[in-house]
């Protein structure tokens, strides 16, 4: 029996292996070593250097990496309410089951299967050049256009709209939330008179809830992390307006090798994120429905 | 059973002693990496293809991207001990990896003349020496200047650049361009990377960093107003694109600069560049003019030849020896050379040189020309720059450039800013 139970066990590990392996080599391991790399100076080329403290100070007055900041922040506090809100918006049109509902669902989700892509951010140079697609619309409209790119205040926001525009995955699963509201409290509060934008307040937002929570939490650790599309995109500029924390990381690690101090920002950010996603989680039992018991 | 097992033992000895046989016929294999364009592959890859034909039992494996990925996959690779045998080399780092012992010294292949330096000038491998030693053979040789469109001047009314002309000359006449076609003057003006600032001082008499690579060159900071207020100026006028132009426009290929497109009668281009904007410029006839000179009595020249890059063999190479004998061949081969047609800058070999005349094209003519005209009237070259001018470029010099052209800030009190910041990086190396 005990000989058979730990007979079992081995071969349970030995079939997990693979991950095993994996997940100590590629995601265990470097934790560690980004963690220790965060206390010294680290150039690649030289051995590490053991400065204690020192990368963490310099976080506090590294202007550009306070830019950094503001302008991640500015990104996640704007694009994944716009995301989410969208994403609810779309899921909602495509709630009904209706014969092309499938074929709608399909194309609506494909931005995000192409969305984060290389090649997508390079047309999105293109669409928003100063010679691109916007201007030229605006310009047969008789308008003239802007230099969406090299604004500072516009710069950020087509990040944004492209990240809206990638509203793909969340609505999948607010679709899927959607369906398993019964369709009895609807029918219930039509006898009672409550029109649509009564029902929705009182019953699908207080229903959904709990996606939304999920969805939220999501978007918002993406959002903290967005690389691509500003490397691609913007590269940081004007005047650091789209330096995104994870591009200014890449930049330091990867262009000036200050790997240390890349590190340290690294944990810096995972704290960031473990911050919103703890508020988010406890703030939800003021506004998250749980139909089972009273508040959990 | 047993008899299946022990062919299959066999059939794995074999394998092994083949295995073991088989390099003692000394086939060598080297790796070499560089960076650069498409066409500057095409053509290396080319020219490696000759060394394996002339050395067959050499292999070369290519390790080739582009100039922004180069140094992240070097520097892992330098980390992992797992470095190419002969690498392309800048002048910027050239020295860091010589101290650390990261490339080999050459002297002993150059004096054995495995490396045939006979026919090439001693300034010509002097910017690969350092403490002494040779640690790069330098691949081309290059220096910064104003690239024009003749047309477009004649088009104007406007003579072309003499030798000895100044930034205000260069100001007047942008200007008139912009005024006359309603293009722009000049692009890359305002280059990301300090280079124009650099020999902007120089002509005054002064440089970026001091000697001992620990404080800033100069001491008046009015060098550095007067500077982008010119900018600033030019940029009013639309003389030159704006600052909102360029940053949307981003990192561009060849064939998106103003100066291909005709949008703007003058850039500044190292001159090995005139070959890939002539191309993409279909050919159109592209003169180079010096740099401009500062605006004061008895200015020095602004231009200085450059090594455009160097090939270096590596440390961590096996085979050394052949490392150095694919150098030599890239250095004196006339075949190799009538491939690469001085795209990596004019070669350091005066035979090479001279017999490579008849196979050039108008564009490689003129950067001849150019680079021979800049020889002389050219200060030496200044000293690599010290550790941290990434730093100094990426963090300070660019977010000061960004803030002055948006209006941010003041010219004087970026001055001071700049100042503060780029000692204080200095200091801490």
């Amino acid at each position: 029996m005990n000989k058979r139970e730990r007979y079992n066990n081995v071969m349970g590990y030995l079939f997990i292996s693979p991950w095993l392996i994996g997940f100590f080599i590629f995601t265990l391991f470097p934790i560690i070593a980004s963690f220790i790399l965060a206390f010294t100076r680290y150039d690649v080329l030289s051995p590490p250097r053991w400065i204690g403290i020192d990368n963490w100070f310099r976080l506090l007055e590294d202007t550009r990496y306070h830019n950094s900041l503001k302008a991640t922040f500015y990104y996640v506090f704007t694009a994944v309410p716009l995301r989410l809100i969208f994403a609810l918006l779309v899921a909602m049109l495509l709630k009904p089951s209706t014969r092309l509902a499938g074929l709608y669902r399909g194309i609506y989700y494909l931005p995000s299967l192409i969305g984060g892509s290389v090649a997508v951010a390079v047309v999105w140079r293109q669409v928003f050049g100063s010679e691109g697609l916007i201007n030229f619309i605006l310009g047969m409209m008789g308008i003239k256009g802007l230099n969406w790119l090299g604004n500072p205040s516009t710069a950020i926001w087509t990040l944004i709209i492209l990240a809206v525009w990638q509203f793909g995955s969340p609505m999948l699963i607010f679709l899927a939330g959607l369906k398993q509201i019964p369709d009895s409290l609807y029918e219930a509060a039509s006898i009672d008179g409550a029109k649509g934008w009564d029902q929705f307040i009182k019953i699908t937002l207080p229903m959904l809830s709990p996606v939304i929570l999920f969805n939220l939490i999501m978007q918002i650790i993406n959002g903290f992390m967005v690389f691509t599309q500003a490397y691609i995109i913007t590269s940081g500029g004007p005047l650091d307006t789209t330096l995104f924390y994870s591009l200014y990381l890449y930049q330091k690690a990867f262009q000036s090798f200050e790997m240390g101090y890349a590190s340290a920002m690294a944990w810096v950010l995972l704290m960031i994120i473990a911050f919103f996603t703890a508020l988010a989680f406890k703030s939800s039992r003021f506004w998250v429905y749980y139909e089972s018991e009273e508040g959990k | 059973m047993h008899k299946w097992v022990s062919g299959i033992l066999v059939l794995l000895m074999c394998l092994t002693v083949f295995s073991t046989i088989l390099p003692a016929q000394e086939k060598i294999s080297l790796r070499v990496a560089w960076w650069g364009s498409q066409d500057r592959h095409n053509r290396t890859l080319k020219a490696i293809e000759l060394f394996e034909k002339k050395y067959p039992n050499i292999k070369i494996y290519p390790e080739y991207t582009a100039w922004n990925d180069y140094w992240t996959k070097l520097n892992t690779q330098a980390a992992g001990k797992n470095l190419p045998d002969v690498i392309q080399h800048d002048y910027a780092y050239l020295s860091e990896w010589a101290t650390r012992g990261l490339v080999l010294p050459l002297d002993e292949y150059i004096s054995k003349g495995v490396i045939d330096l006979s026919s090439v000038a001693e300034n010509q491998i002097s910017p690969g020496k350092i403490g002494g030693k040779v640690y790069g053979i330098n691949l081309g040789t290059n220096s910064l200047g104003m690239l024009y469109d003749p047309e477009l001047f004649k088009k104007a009314g406007i003579p072309f650049p003499k030798v000895g002309w100044t930034w205000n000359d260069f100001r007047e006449i942008a200007t008139r361009l912009k005024n006359k076609l309603g293009i722009y003057g000049a692009e890359a003006i305002t280059k990301a990377d300090a280079q124009v600032f650099k020999v902007w001082l120089m002509s005054h008499g002064y440089w970026l960093y001091s000697e001992d690579g620990k404080s800033i060159g100069y001491k008046d900071d009015k060098l550095f107003v007067d500077w982008f207020n010119l900018l600033l100026d030019l940029q009013s006028k639309g003389a030159i694109p704006s600052i909102e132009t360029d940053i949307a426009r981003g990192t561009l290929g060849v064939e998106d600069m103003f100066i291909v497109t005709q949008k703007s009668a003058m850039g500044l281009l190292w001159s090995n560049q005139i070959v890939a904007v002539s191309k993409a410029a279909k050919e159109r006839p592209l003169r180079f003019a010096l740099m401009p000179r500062a605006p004061i009595p008895n200015a020095k020249p602004a231009n200085y030849l450059k090594a455009s890059q160097f090939f270096s063999v590596t440390s961590q190479s096996k085979h050394p020896k052949e490392a150095a004998m694919f150098i030599d061949f890239f250095t004196n081969s006339l075949e190799a050379n009538k491939v690469l047609l001085a795209e990596r800058g004019v070669p350091i070999s005066s035979k090479i040189q001279k017999s490579l005349l008849p196979f050039l094209g108008s564009s490689q003519r003129e950067m001849f020309n150019f680079v021979s005209l800049a020889e002389k009237n050219s200060l030496p070259i200044p000293p690599p720059d010290p550790p941290g001018a990434t730093d100094v470029v990426n963090n300070v010099w660019n977010p000061i450039v960004e803030q002055i052209l948006y209006g941010r800030i003041t010219p004087d009190k970026a001055a001071v800013e700049f100042r503060d910041k780029v000692t204080k990086i200095l200091q801490q190396r």
